[in-house]
């Protein structure tokens, strides 16, 4: 009888461990899967609709030095064509190395940094947004050309190049949302940015002193208008 | 006479096609950006810009003064960009200039004088208006005084508007009842040069970014407000590995491009900066040679007061102590004990420290509103030379304390031309010596120039509000906009006890109270000269003809002036006032300390830097190496102390006026955004700007905002005990004030942050504190 009280409180301890072992590799489990939005311990704070302006500028000078490969350049119209709209996510025109993974290491190994990628004969493009690991909540796969029904829709015009500057000759603004494309550089420079708006001054960094976003969410608020007019 | 704004946005939209059409452009893209080459790609759709006649200036916004070219084509100004001749900006500029011309087809520019008669505006002819304004002034002067009429100009008046308008005011009518709204921006850096050095603006020259090592900001968000100054610094970073530190009481878009980001509590900076020199002086990093022979160490009156009451007044009394006094009192700004309140941990008071005390490092510091909006503006101002002075860190390239401007001529105008109550173009009106120049350049009795200094900005607005004041005129500025306490200072302009008069380029809640609005032409209409942060001066040539009967500042002032008597005072053409009026000026500044280029070799290059001395600028003053004007063998000469002798101040801490409390428990920070300049009035009604940035807003820490339960854009009533404001919340956008503050640009008239501001001031420079206040939140 005592022997058997002896195994099964060994048992009974066995267990809790097992509980205890089990419930912490799961709290840390969940601590991994959560993205802080506020990074208080660094030196510098994080403001998320501009944090990311000057994210790359460490390699400005590289970009500014890049030789281009003419052979692989992106242009706007392959750039567009691989999105549904305007400012739609990219989809992933290419199979993708592991269908269960929710993005994250497997696609920033390419898409963090970019870089030549013999299989596809293509460079990666670069996301403006790394930190953002589950990349399949907006980027899907294009696995057919075929439609399940055909439809009616309406494609937006994108805008084009050299027609967006609001006075002549005036630096071009930006006619997209900035909201997780604060990074310029990612998108504007680098050898798989298209052509046509590949930054020739990526060592300038300072994108938005001369840039005007366009796009800008204007809140719920009348018009400016004079209480006294003449 | 206008198209609608609309009408002409589409018309030039139709322009823009048809020459999108023509062009074949390989050639256009190049010319409008020097120095950067477009793929084919990238250009075919930008129209050939080889017809435009370029014509140069200076910018018209903020106080860098960038050259620009503006491209004109039949008379309307169509293009602007960079002048790359000009050293400041080489070529670059920022969103505000490249689309500065698009404000002035506003539909509502002010194209001729209003007169309010029985409540409404009437379209009067402006010979008739300015009639009007001499009676009224000449009629104010006989029953009340001389005193009684008063002028309230800008940072942004040209040279010559300036030296009329003070030469007008003292020289004519004698009185010293003119001040400017410098004041509200530039008055404690005067003061701050003038107690440490004796003379007034920087050392030093914006080519000190080419050469530091480190750049230490204070309470200064370059990257929005000087962003082309910070690009440069961003371009040293990259190329030679120079640091940047952001020392403020906000996250901003400079934190996020600086090496290291230190936040600390609102008003300690007075502590901090203490804290560092306890810590050059204990550990031994006080370059000693240049203490033993090029400073003094003075300590002036303390617990001065804040000027919150009417009639305030202040005279410091400076008492020379000894090193070893300063080293005891130092001893109250540990690391340590400032850690405690500056909320700024010891090791980063250390590790600031160490990069002034280093001798093998070449630091600059930069510094704008935040240091001069400051209740003890002056004092922190002394502070920081203080380090500079102790380190020997000063007047030589890559070296050296620089104040930066916030209006393209608050130096060249204000400060230089001296459009403050207690100044002159040269020296002050207590100062006989330089009452006599005056007189005898103006052609005046010395007599007539006052030698008692009237009211400075906050004090002139308070006098109109008691009825001291019976006419005021304002050029240039929007006063209602951006003083402090907005909330006593409009209905105070609406009594009928004061006659306003406004002359402006758009209308604005200060020409709404007015009795004759008057339209003044544009920057680029007429013109002029401004002067920069770093002593250049800049000319331009008119460029465009105005609408209406729109007219240069200037000559509105000597039309009033012919017709009030004294004409043989204003003997200037219409034609060419503008160098008439700085060759007369000119007289003032003759000699190596501060002389101007003359005009010829201004209107061939793009400026030139004061003191002029045998063609050349002076781009490091007080440093015998580059400025003739110091003394033989000397090596330093602070010639602007009759000793040659900089001054080390003993400056304590003292807390702000209003501090937060449970009632009002937030302190309340003001400031600007990229897109907008001063009050707004030229670039909201700029398309881009206003759709990138379309009204203010009130931003929150995160995590008052999440213990507060406000979501962005959720309507904010921001409260002090002076007034009130509504705007939207902005949470984790352009900029992250530090917990337990919230911060407010002030650049939206419908949306009046000043009617909650405070109204205390510096005493001895009389510069408000726009910075620090007491708020309480609701939801709206």
């Amino acid at each position: 009888m005592k022997k058997r009280l002896g195994i099964i409180s060994l048992f009974v301890i066995l267990f809790i461990a097992f509980i205890a072992v089990w419930s912490y590799s799961y709290q840390i489990g969940l601590e991994e899967a959560y993205i802080p939005l506020e990074d208080d311990n660094s030196g510098i704070k994080v403001i998320p609709s501009e944090s990311g302006v000057f994210e790359r500028s460490q390699f400005a000078l590289d970009y500014a030095e890049m030789p281009i490969d003419e052979a692989h350049q992106r242009s706007l119209k392959t750039y567009y064509n691989n999105r549904a709209y305007h400012g739609a996510p990219p989809s992933i025109p290419h199979p993708v190395a592991n269908e269960r993974s929710l993005g994250g290491n497997t696609c920033l190994q390419c898409h963090q940094n970019g870089g030549f990628v013999e299989k596809f004969d293509a460079y990666a493009p670069v996301t403006p947004h790394p930190e953002m690991v589950n990349c399949r909540q907006c980027h899907v796969a294009q696995k057919s050309n075929t439609l399940f029904k055909p439809a009616n829709l309406v494609k937006v015009n994108a805008p084009e190049v050299g027609d967006n500057n609001a006075l002549m000759g005036s630096p071009p603004m930006i006619p997209h949302q900035i909201q997780m494309r604060e990074n310029c550089l990612s998108c504007h420079a680098g050898p798989a940015a298209p052509k046509e708006i590949r930054v020739t001054h990526p060592e300038r960094v300072n994108c938005r002193q001369c840039h005007v976003p366009t796009d800008k969410p204007v809140s719920e608020i009348k018009a400016f208008t004079r209480t006294n007019s003449n | 006479m206008q198209n609608t704004l609309s009408n002409s946005v589409l018309s030039s939209r139709r322009d823009f096609l048809k020459k999108m059409a023509a062009a074949a452009a390989m050639t256009a893209a190049a010319t409008m950006f020097p120095g950067i080459i477009f793929a084919a790609e990238q250009e075919k759709n930008i129209p050939n810009a080889a017809n435009l006649d370029w014509k140069k200036g200076p910018c018209r916004f903020c106080g860098v003064g960038c050259g620009i070219l503006v491209g004109v084509e039949n008379g309307k100004a169509v293009a602007v960009k960079g002048d790359p001749n000009s050293s400041v900006n080489k070529g670059l500029l920022c969103v505000k200039g490249y689309h500065q011309t698009m404000c002035i087809q506003a539909k509502d520019r002010l194209t001729h004088a209003l007169v309010k008669k029985n409540g409404t505006y009437v379209k009067t002819p402006i010979n008739e208006a300015l009639d009007l304004v001499a009676s009224k002034m000449k009629e104010t002067i006989e029953s009340h005084g001389k005193d009684a009429v008063a002028m309230y100009t800008s940072g942004q008046s040209t040279i010559p508007e300036g030296y009329i308008a003070s030469k007008l005011m003292k020289g004519a009518i004698g009185t010293n009842n003119l001040d400017c709204n410098a004041r509200l921006c530039m008055a404690s850096a005067v003061t701050g040069f003038l107690t440490t050095f004796g003379a007034d603006e920087p050392m030093g020259c914006y080519e000190d970014i080419d050469h530091a090592d480190y750049f230490i900001t204070w309470g200064n968000n370059m990257a929005e407000m000087h962003p082309v100054l910070f690009s440069r610094m961003l371009e040293q970073k990259s190329r030679r590995g120079a640091k940047i530190i952001d020392f403020a009481t906000r996250t901003t878009r400079s934190s996020t491009a600086s090496d290291r980001s230190i936040l600390f509590e609102p008003q300690t900076d007075l502590a901090v900066a203490n804290a560092i020199c306890y810590e050059i002086v204990n550990n031994g990093w006080v370059d000693k040679y240049f203490v033993e022979n090029h400073c003094n160490f003075s300590k002036g009156l303390t617990n001065i007061g804040y000027g919150l009451e009417d009639n305030f007044s202040f005279t410091d009394k400076p008492e020379k102590i000894d090193f070893a006094a300063y080293k005891e009192f130092l001893e109250d700004y540990t690391p340590e004990k400032v850690a405690k309140y500056s909320r700024v941990s010891v090791k980063d008071i250390k590790y600031l420290a160490a990069i002034y005390g280093d001798p093998n490092k070449k630091v600059v510091s930069y510094w704008c509103m935040g240091m001069n909006q400051h209740t003890r503006g002056t004092w922190i101002n002394n502070l920081v030379y203080n380090i500079h002075l102790l380190t020997g860190k000063i007047s030589k390239p890559g070296n050296g304390p620089f104040s930066l401007t916030g209006q393209p001529s608050a130096c060249g105008t204000a400060r230089e031309v001296g459009t403050f109550t207690h100044k002159l173009p040269k020296g002050v009106v207590t100062n006989e010596e330089n009452r006599k120049l005056a007189a005898k350049i103006w052609k005046v009795p010395v007599e007539r120039i006052p030698s008692k200094p009237t009211y400075h900005a906050t004090e002139m607005f308070r006098a109109v509000d008691r009825g001291d004041i019976k006419f005021i005129w304002t050029q240039a500025t929007n006063p209602l906009v951006s003083l402090p306490k907005t909330s006593r200072y409009r209905p105070a302009m609406q009594k009928d006890s004061c006659f306003v008069v406004v002359s402006d380029v758009f209308p604005t809640p200060t020409s709404d109270v007015a009795d004759v609005i008057l339209p003044a032409s544009w920057h680029i209409e007429k013109s002029g000269l401004y002067g920069n942060s770093e002593r250049r001066t800049q000319y331009w040539d008119k460029m465009v003809e105005g609408p209406g009967e729109t007219t240069p500042d200037a000559w509105m002032f000597i039309e009033v002036a012919r017709r009030m008597g004294y004409g043989d005072l204003f003997p200037y053409s219409k034609e060419n006032h503008v160098e008439e009026i700085f060759n007369e000026y000119r007289q003032f500044h003759e000699g190596a300390k501060h002389g101007m280029a003359p005009l010829e070799v201004l209107k061939k290059e793009s400026g030139a830097i004061w003191p002029y001395v045998d063609g050349k600028s002076t781009q490091w003053r007080f440093n015998e190496e580059f400025d003739p004007a110091c003394k033989k063998g000397s090596g330093f000469d602070f010639y602007g102390k009759p000793d040659g002798r900089a001054v080390i101040w003993q400056r304590p801490y003292e807390p702000a006026p209003e501090v937060p409390d449970k009632e009002y428990p937030f302190w309340l920070d003001t400031g600007r955004v990229i897109e907008h300049w001063h009050t707004g009035s030229m670039t909201r009604r700029i398309p881009v700007l206003n759709q990138a940035m379309p009204h203010a807003y009130v931003e929150f820490h995160p995590d008052d905002a999440k213990a507060l339960e406000i979501r962005n854009g959720e309507l904010i009533k921001v409260t002090s005990r002076r007034g009130s404001c509504v705007l939207p919340a902005s949470i984790n956008e352009r900029g992250l004030p530090t917990k337990g503050q919230v911060f407010v640009p002030f650049f939206d008239e419908n949306m009046m942050i000043n009617d909650v501001t405070l109204d205390a001031f510096c005493p001895i420079s009389k510069e408000p504190d726009f910075k620090k206040c007491a708020v309480k939140v609701e939801k709206a």
